[in-house]
């Protein structure tokens, strides 16, 4: 079904994807359909709906914990969402394919708390509101990132709670064999090579500073195109472990690596953004000091080698995300 | 680092025992959400669809343009039919159903009024001749001669709408389409395997129902071929 093909099936959907394609060709005709639908059923909420950022800070008893369809959001989402009941919150979680989707449901209040990345949500929300060529503010600083995030956050209703310990930087990896076969340890290793590199990424890898722009211009590698398999994908692996592609963009906590014989080149000049862990929350509904202090608990707790073994477990093992996540919050005494 | 549990969830094999129970909860709950997405659709489109075929079949002048339009509505591909109504619904169960509402109706408005055109014009002049006004015509006469024409569409737009509706997942309301989209995204067979045969089964299941009402209904075909 080509429809299906075309749906992002990243691991990580963390990337805006490009669906101008059918939007354009089809808009015309849907606009059709939808004005058939919307005749009498109009009380929707809107995705333009900004109705409710001047409220005050909220704190609903019922809240809906937004996980964007990957495992580590999911196992996010879960461990979200245990907290908040050990809180004395009700939650329920709301699986999204990803942030063009939840985003606007998190401002009109429909999902109430997001587990985030700091530099890539600034950098979307960025684009959101300043245009797609806007320049990046996400940056390898943290603190800068999260100033920038909570400007661009707060006029939207949402307020970004403290990152915690656990980064999911964006990472390279490439075939364990391929690495040896040219003596490669770290990206710069990948551009004094010379080698003609094919990388499987989410198609807006092309524009994404930290991606083609980056590797070329930081690293100088010779990248001479982007397959656009997602990011993290079992196909995007595939497509590196067949030889198809020399290189795939994937995360720091992705345990699969091992799995299609793929191992990650360093990233040695820092060219990867603060991608701290943060719950973002819809500030009118969970905006409260109650739902801050029960995830802020987390926060010295979880670290980028615990997200990974977690993932690992569900990712490899397929063990539940749900009781992956209330495992280890037992373990580690949050329960 | 701890070692990989040995069973087959580990192994990834394609059929697991353990898949099936320790997921059971999780599967009756996707296949009940398949069934209520379908159900819900294919009733409501019904009950859109037969008034347009009536209506088409009524003024010659309105058939055109709704033939044109609910075909026009199934060529619209399935995420961005449901990405563009995300802002009429947001993320909603509702959202699915309308969907899958539109892409029924080409198939049943189709079938309906094919239906309702074969009736031969002698049984319509016999009935009218019986003294049938164009309400009882309609319903006792009308109808039911074209109910296998009209069943042969409700069986195509509900095993359509059963296979349409795991598309539903993107917004997080897609049955079993739910499993096999992050089944797909970890590669894990089990789940793949297990959410596609149960969505063939409903399916299956599904359009046997179909069958078995539309022999109950006109029992006349029957009594025809024999």
């Amino acid at each position: 079904m080509s429809a299906v093909r075309t749906a992002h099936h990243g691991s990580r959907t963390r990337h805006t994807r490009g669906s101008r394609t059918w939007r354009t060709r089809r808009g015309v005709l849907a606009a059709v359909a939808v004005a058939l639908l919307a005749a009498g059923c109009g009380s929707g909420p809107s995705l333009e709906n900004r109705g409710e950022v001047t409220a005050p800070p909220g704190d609903s008893k019922h809240l809906v914990v937004g996980s964007a369809g990957f495992t580590e959001s999911d196992l996010l989402a879960q461990m979200y969402a245990l907290l908040l009941d050990e809180a004395g919150y009700g939650t329920e979680i709301l699986s999204v394919a990803n942030r063009e989707l939840y985003e606007p449901a998190l401002e009109s209040g429909q999902i109430d708390v997001v587990p985030e990345y700091a530099a890539t949500f600034a950098d979307w929300l960025n684009a959101k509101a300043n245009g797609a060529d806007a320049e990046p503010v996400g940056s390898p600083d943290l603190a800068t990132t999260m100033k920038a995030l909570r400007g661009l956050a707060a006029p939207r209703g949402l307020t970004v709670l403290d990152a915690g310990r656990a980064v999911d930087q964006n990472a390279f990896a490439v075939a364990a064999s391929y690495a040896r076969e040219h003596r490669l340890r770290t990206l710069s290793d990948l551009g004094r090579s010379g080698l003609k590199v094919r990388l499987a990424a989410g198609d807006e890898c092309v524009r994404r500073p930290y991606c083609e722009p980056g590797l070329k211009k930081v690293y100088g590698i010779d990248v001479t195109g982007v397959d656009p398999k997602g990011v993290g994908t079992t196909q995007a692996k595939k497509a590196v472990q067949s030889g198809q592609d020399q290189m795939v963009l994937t995360t720091t906590t992705d345990a699969t690596l091992d799995e299609f014989g793929l191992v990650l080149l360093a990233d040695d000049k820092h060219l990867q953004n603060a991608d701290h862990i943060v719950p973002v929350v819809n500030r009118s509904r969970a905006g409260s000091k109650g739902v801050a202090a029960a995830l802020a608990r987390l926060n010295t707790v979880l670290t980028t080698k615990d997200l990974a073994t977690l993932n690992r477990e569900v990712d490899s093992w397929r063990r539940l995300p749900e009781a992956v996540a209330k495992r280890y919050l037992q373990d580690k005494g949050l329960l | 680092m701890t070692a990989p549990p040995d069973d087959c969830l580990a192994r990834n094999e394609w059929i697991c025992g353990r898949y099936l129970s320790t997921r059971r909860e999780i599967l009756v709950d996707a296949v009940l959400q398949h069934l209520e997405l379908t159900a819900l659709s294919v009733a409501v489109a019904l009950a859109i669809a037969l008034p347009l075929a009536v209506l088409a079949r009524r003024w010659v002048l309105a058939a055109g343009p709704v033939l044109a339009l609910t075909t026009v509505l199934y060529t619209i591909p399935s995420l961005a039919m449901f990405s563009l109504l995300l802002p009429v619904y947001g993320l909603s169960s509702t959202l699915v159903v309308a969907g899958l509402v539109l892409y029924s109706l080409t198939l049943l408005v189709r079938n309906i009024l094919a239906g309702l055109r074969a009736v031969p014009e002698e049984t319509r002049q016999a009935a009218r001749g019986m003294g049938y006004g164009p309400i009882r015509l309609l319903l006792t006469v009308e109808l039911p001669l074209a109910l296998p024409a009209a069943m042969a569409g409700l069986r195509i737009a509900t095993v359509s709408a059963v296979s349409l509706a795991t598309v539903g997942a993107i917004v997080g309301f897609g049955g079993l389409g739910n499993l096999i989209y992050s089944g797909m995204n970890t590669y894990f067979k089990a789940q793949v395997l297990t959410a596609s045969v149960l969505c063939v089964v409903v399916a299956v299941l599904a359009d046997l129902l179909l069958l078995g009402v539309q022999r109950l209904l006109t029992p006349w075909t029957r009594a025809v071929r024999s």
